[in-house]
């Protein structure tokens, strides 16, 4: 019996979701701005997710020799919204082009504040799946009690 | 040493954890596209292990499948969050209870072994 390895696999989708959460706040921090080290304005950001066998762990790579498809989550890639930014009416802006337009990023919080809140639920289940093996874990050491 | 009761309880356990397990991984990549839920067949594994407690259930991961009947989203994910939680907390009952029992068994044992000295 080995639960050891469902305490490791949590931990990767909590490591997960927050790089996701970390994308987002960034995004919904920048949704104004217009100057970048890159140069342009900000691009929206987004972490994209793969099964992950997760080599390191030996507990992980046991159950798995056993048949068992247990598998963590990590993030494959971060992704950059390449889209044309939206250019909007500012003559007094310093970032303003000849025609009095300014690029800023393309944005809808909206979408954002609903990936947010979805993280943050995806988070809490991890948590919990950490908690019950928590509480199998403390009833197995009972038993030596 | 801890007779038929004994042994059902401890592979009753291993098979908790193991669907603990299994529900762990559906749970960290309910947000992976692409990824299929596993599921053991709890009952037909149930089943086995009280038909012959003692050699059945060995490889509990051998009874591993896709879960079916779940709808997938866009992106090609079936995992059902309400399904898992659902599974762990009734896991973590079971397993309570189990080892509980088992606990019980093994206070029997000490007692017996003090009375006899």
């Amino acid at each position: 019996m080995n639960l050891w390895s469902a305490w490791d696999v949590s931990a990767t989708g909590l490591a997960a979701q927050r790089v996701r959460v970390e994308l987002l706040v960034q995004n919904l921090v920048n949704s104004e701005t217009t100057r970048t080290p890159e140069g342009g304005p900000y691009r929206r950001r987004d972490a994209i997710f793969m099964a992950d066998p997760m080599p390191a762990s030996f507990s992980v790579q046991l159950a798995r020799a056993m048949g068992e498809p247990l598998v963590g989550v990590r993030v494959a890639e971060v992704t950059v919204d390449e889209s044309e930014p939206e250019r909007r009416y500012r003559p007094g802006h310093p970032d303003a082009d000849a025609d009095g337009l300014v690029a800023f990023p393309r944005l809808n919080p909206v979408e954002d504040m609903v990936d947010l809140t979805s993280a943050v639920r995806s988070y809490q289940a991890n948590l919990s799946a950490m908690n019950a093996v928590k509480e199998m874990l403390q009833r197995s050491i009972d038993l030596a009690r | 040493m801890i007779g038929p009761t004994g042994t059902l309880l401890e592979r009753y356990l291993d098979l908790l954890a193991t669907r603990q397990r299994i529900a762990s991984s559906n749970i960290a990549n309910a947000d992976t596209p692409g990824y299929r839920a596993k599921e053991i067949d709890f009952r037909a594994e149930l089943d086995s292990l009280l038909a012959s407690p003692r050699t059945s259930g060995r490889f509990p991961g051998a009874l591993v499948r896709e879960t079916w009947g779940a709808g997938a989203r866009n992106d090609g994910n079936n995992v059902s969050l309400d399904h898992e939680m659902k599974s762990i907390a009734e896991n973590v009952l079971h397993f309570t209870l189990a080892s509980l029992l088992l606990q019980r068994k093994l206070r029997g044992l000490r007692n017996v072994i003090q009375e006899g000295r």
